[in-house]
């Protein structure tokens, strides 16, 4: 309880004190005083009284609620909440027409045979001029799966009279597309921490490791391999460099870089690092240079030699699946191959805190707190000295209906010896 | 040296259905004013005040319980709410109504007044909650309202029980049987203190309509 206690005079030792007459003014001041502690006394006794036999107490907006807080979160891009996916299928339920446009990546399994598998991204293969594929309803005006994809992605992502991505200064004809399903990305991936890891392929006649392999036109299907040397490519971000990352029409860009985040961010040749795409977190679309991926190791690429013909369905989505799905396998202990990932999300967030006072909330409408049909408490100690335990908490609006709700992981103890604090958090 | 015991829980709300449709309504009605507690899954005859190892260990089959997840279902949660009474509370206030069963014919009305004993005033001021759980047998009506008059725990048994149910608030009910054809029925009223809590209820019994046929009628051939 507040007392009214202002100091009024400063008075010497009593022992050397004279005894004056009392001033009318400290007469006044004194009842003044006292009137003023009985007026305190009363409003809290009176507040003390409203709050008997309520189950409702009212937050202060002020103390008790704190609104808006904007938080990140952010989680493991794939199902589980796993930061890397190593190990890829594709689905043997998109059709053939499917395919030749996109390849849909699931982890865990094929969900043609795996009941369990979740879908994780999509892949995909453009071509400006619609090399690589082969319209299969006849169509002669060569507008083929490649060169349907490669315009969706320009016109997603592009201002809308640029036609070609851009990457480090030079356009390219080729994309492969990396496209994360929404429900994974939530709001968008976290730059920073996005990586790649592509196992080297072998290639094929015209330019691969395995010179004789296969003409390019036939490097389809079974002929796409790891070439066996090891060797692989990691690709992040460049949102570690201050340069790194601007606004665009597709929203937030990045460039994608030769680096590594494993064992933390580190750009492969810094003041010169090998430009393999773009990254759009906020579409959760990454597009890498395909003209770049077709270069042997050497030169930076990792040998996708992917089919350019015309008139060819090339299936060059699987040839971006097969090194990635291979990569985890060639990274030495400690770094992780396939794709690293993290999806990022703004919550906004009201805190609710949740105050219950010594003498508040220490009796129960719980039928086994009491006994008998006349309310009795089941215990006669609980007369002088209830125990009851708090396991939820709700949020209700003025007409008492209830909004929100929030369980303690395990009973808490109240009774008048103790005080809660409990800091509810909802978020919108 | 020891480290201090934080004392300050944190835990996650969930919007329950009412908060989501008031949310989305988005007409400045989803405002949380107001909270309350509740222990809904504790068993009191867990509290065992003769444990051998004393007072500590009186509740510790209650604490170290492990509690279940919040749920969605307003209708679901916060059933027994904790209420906050004199120190030296010997009895619990009691929601009371004069008739637990009640039989009516179609068309017959009664009137409910619910009180509220051993906390003199107790729901004077916002009343009760009254949930009548099938429409399909009687209408119900707060005859004498009650201040900001709204359902506090609306209780329904499904979907399709959600959708016949009727919840009013006030202090006085009317209740009126409607016609029913095929059989009688029995249906529950629940009454819920909205300032002390605790919760009475009502078997409310419906007799079917008697339709009266002619003594001497033969069917014609």
């Amino acid at each position: 309880m507040a007392i009214y206690n202002r100091a009024i005079s400063r008075r010497g030792p009593v022992a050397f004190r004279r005894r004056r007459p009392v001033s009318a003014t400290s007469q006044v001041e004194s009842l003044a005083r006292s009137l003023a502690n009985q007026i305190i006394r009363e409003r809290e006794q009176a507040k003390a009284r409203q709050r008997l036999g309520r189950i409702f107490t009212t937050f202060d907006p002020t103390d008790d609620v704190l609104p808006n807080n904007i938080e990140t979160v952010t989680r493991g891009l794939f199902f589980g909440n796993t930061g890397s996916l190593t190990t890829m299928f594709t689905s043997s339920n998109l059709t053939a027409t499917q395919k030749t446009y996109f390849q849909e990546i699931f982890s865990t399994g094929d969900p043609a045979s795996n009941t369990n598998a979740n879908s994780e991204l999509s892949m995909a293969y453009g071509h400006f001029n619609g090399s690589g594929s082969k319209d299969l309803t006849g169509n002669l005006n060569n507008d083929t799966p490649s060169r349907a994809i490669y315009k969706q992605y320009a016109q997603l992502l592009l201002a809308p009279n640029d036609k070609k991505f851009t990457i480090n200064g030079t356009d390219t004809n080729e994309i492969y597309v990396l496209n994360f399903n929404r429900a994974r990305i939530r709001e968008k991936l976290d730059p920073g921490n996005f990586e790649l890891t592509l196992a080297q392929l072998s290639g094929s006649a015209g330019g691969g490791i395995n010179a004789a392999l296969v003409p390019n036109a036939a490097h389809t299907g079974s002929n796409v391999k790891v070439s066996g040397t090891g060797q692989f490519i990691q690709i992040i971000d460049d949102s570690s460099l201050a340069s790194g990352g601007s606004i665009a029409e597709g929203g937030l860009v990045y460039n994608l870089i030769s680096g590594s985040i494993d064992e933390g961010t580190s750009i492969h040749n810094s003041s010169s690092p090998v430009y393999y795409g773009l990254l759009y977190p906020q579409h959760g679309v990454a597009i890498l240079n395909g003209e770049q991926l077709n270069k042997d190791i050497s030169n930076g690429g990792v040998n996708f030699n992917s089919v350019t013909g015309s008139g060819v369905q090339g299936d060059n989505a699987v040839k971006l699946f097969t090194s990635l799905n291979a990569s985890d396998a060639l990274t030495p202990a400690g770094m992780n191959g396939g794709i690293q990932a993290r999806s990022s999300e703004q919550v906004k967030s009201t805190y609710y805190f949740v105050r219950v006072k010594n003498a508040e909330y220490n009796y129960s409408n719980n039928p086994s707190f009491v006994t008998g049909s006349l309310g009795e408490l089941y215990f006669n100690t609980f007369t002088n000295d209830p125990q009851v335990y708090i396991t939820t908490v709700g949020l209700y609006n003025q007409r008492r209906e209830l909004l929100a709700t929030a369980k303690l992981s395990q009973p808490l103890l109240k009774n008048y010896t103790r005080e809660a604090l409990i800091k509810v958090k909802l978020d919108f | 040296m020891g480290y201090l015991n934080n004392s300050t829980i944190t835990v996650d709300a969930i919007l329950t259905k009412k908060g989501r449709e008031l949310l989305a309504r988005g007409r400045d009605e989803f405002k949380i004013t107001q909270f309350a507690l509740a222990d809904d899954e504790v068993d009191y005859d867990l509290y065992n005040p003769e444990h051998p190892l004393g007072t500590a260990f009186y509740g510790a089959a209650i604490e170290n319980m492990p509690v279940v997840e919040a749920l969605a279902d307003e209708t679901q949660m916060l059933k027994y709410k904790l209420v906050t009474l004199p120190k030296g509370t010997a009895r619990i206030p009691v929601v009371r109504v004069a008739q637990s069963t009640i039989e009516l014919n179609a068309n017959e009305s009664t009137i409910i007044t619910p009180s509220t004993v051993n906390f003199g005033g107790g729901n004077r001021r916002f009343g009760y909650t009254a949930i009548l759980s099938d429409s399909d047998c009687a209408d119900i009506v707060a005859t004498r309202g009650a201040r900001n008059s709204a359902a506090s725990v609306p209780q329904f048994i499904g979907d399709s029980e959600a959708a016949q149910s009727i919840t009013v608030s006030g202090t006085q009910f009317e209740i009126t049987a409607k016609e029913l054809l095929n059989a009688d029925k029995q249906i529950t009223i629940l009454f819920i203190g909205n300032e002390t809590g605790g919760r009475a209820s009502v078997t409310l019994t419906v007799k079917k309509v008697e339709i009266a046929t002619a003594a001497n009628a033969q069917l014609q051939s």
